[in-house]
């Protein structure tokens, strides 16, 4: 059991911060909800009315999708391009796909290999694309949950405030879905441009994120 | 967390929603029938009954809100259209538009004798009331 916890120590940490935030952001949007709702003349509601309503629904998953499509993207374009000096780079030269040797797919396929990466045919191209697949799918799903839970939170508002409901079409083309879509990309954006120059000249010694602290500036690919 | 686990929660968020929406179509007949019994009341002069139907700010609204609920010119009629929203509504009723918010204890009309402003009907407008909160 100890030994479990240890070697999965970094996804529980996380999962823990995870359920934290999320019970915090319940109990906050619960009051702030309430806040708007005896301002406009309603009813106050439970926590248990607020985590079910479309109002939490469209707060978690509008943050979900861009943590989501953050990744996507990484996994995806770092395939591609390179940035000199970055642990979080492939070196200049190997960008690209790589040959079926390097990537130990195929007749390559080492003992311990994953049995659809020692496969041939759509096995081997699915699983060799799996990680952004599932980061994709986990996008565009979050993404749809945003979409149905802000129209349903948009057009409670609408009502509320006296003023006609749209349909889901009329409500992906609004600025409430965009604005709430494009305020959540540009700060992933920022963030992943900020750790690819960042890490490029400065140091956390003992994290793979970061190059060794005596690395020089200019050594792309390496984590300390 | 795991990645089906995760695909499990955004499931559960999209159903979370979808079944916000199949509840509301449930909710349309409560709606209905709070709406219709608040302008039969209001229209067939039983002001006591209407404003019992009120929402209590629309209610504090009115000066004696029993003499002039039944004064506004509220009519009963056909039931055109409903949106039921989370806890906000809307009915659509011959001549008339009413909105409706849902209480612990069930629907009151938050506002009645309303009609979409006739120049500013797309521009995000709130539609003008005879009885508001």
């Amino acid at each position: 059991m100890k030994r479990l916890v240890r070697d999965n120590a970094l996804a529980l940490c996380f999962l823990l911060l995870f359920l934290a935030t999320l019970a915090g952001q319940s109990v906050a949007g619960t009051a702030a909800f309430n806040e708007e709702q005896v301002a406009n003349g309603g009813s106050s509601v439970t926590w248990a009315e607020y985590v079910t309503s479309s109002s939490f629904a469209v707060d978690v998953a509008e943050n979900w999708q861009s943590e989501y499509l953050q990744f996507f993207l990484y996994i995806l374009i770092t395939v591609w391009l390179i940035q000199r000096g970055s642990p979080e780079s492939k070196k200049r030269g190997e960008e690209g796909l790589e040959s079926d040797a390097e990537q130990k797919v195929g007749p390559h396929a080492a003992p311990g290999s994953p049995a659809w990466a020692a496969a041939d045919g759509w096995r081997k191209t699915v699983f060799s694309h799996s990680l952004g697949i599932a980061m994709g799918l986990l996008f565009l799903l979050s993404w749809l949950a945003q979409s149905v839970a802000g129209l349903a939170a948009y057009n409670n508002e609408q009502l509320a405030q006296l003023e006609d409901p749209v349909s889901w079409g009329g409500y992906v083309t609004s600025p409430d879905f965009w604005n709430r879509t494009l305020q959540n990309w540009q700060s992933e954006f920022l963030a992943v441009a900020s750790m690819v120059l960042l890490a490029i000249f400065l140091r956390e010694r003992g994290s793979p994120q970061s190059k060794k602290v005596g690395d020089p500036h200019s050594e792309t690919a390496s984590s300390g | 967390m795991g990645i089906r686990a995760t695909v499990v929660v955004c499931l559960a968020l999209v159903a979370t929603a979808l079944i916000t929406t199949g509840c509301a179509s449930a909710e349309g007949t409560s709606v209905t029938s709070t709406a219709e019994r608040f302008l039969s009341a209001a229209g067939e002069g039983r002001g006591g009954q209407a404003c019992l139907l009120l929402a209590p700010e629309a209610a504090r609204s009115l000066d004696d809100c029993e003499k002039q609920i039944v004064s506004v010119g509220l009519r009963a009629g056909v039931v055109r259209g409903v949106d039921v929203w989370g806890d906000e509504a809307r009915v659509w009723v011959d001549g008339d538009t009413l909105f409706l918010h849902r209480f612990p204890d069930g629907w009151r009309v938050r506002a009645a004798g309303c009609e979409p402003r006739p120049d500013q009907s797309h521009t995000g407008q709130p539609y003008e009331c005879e009885v508001n909160t």
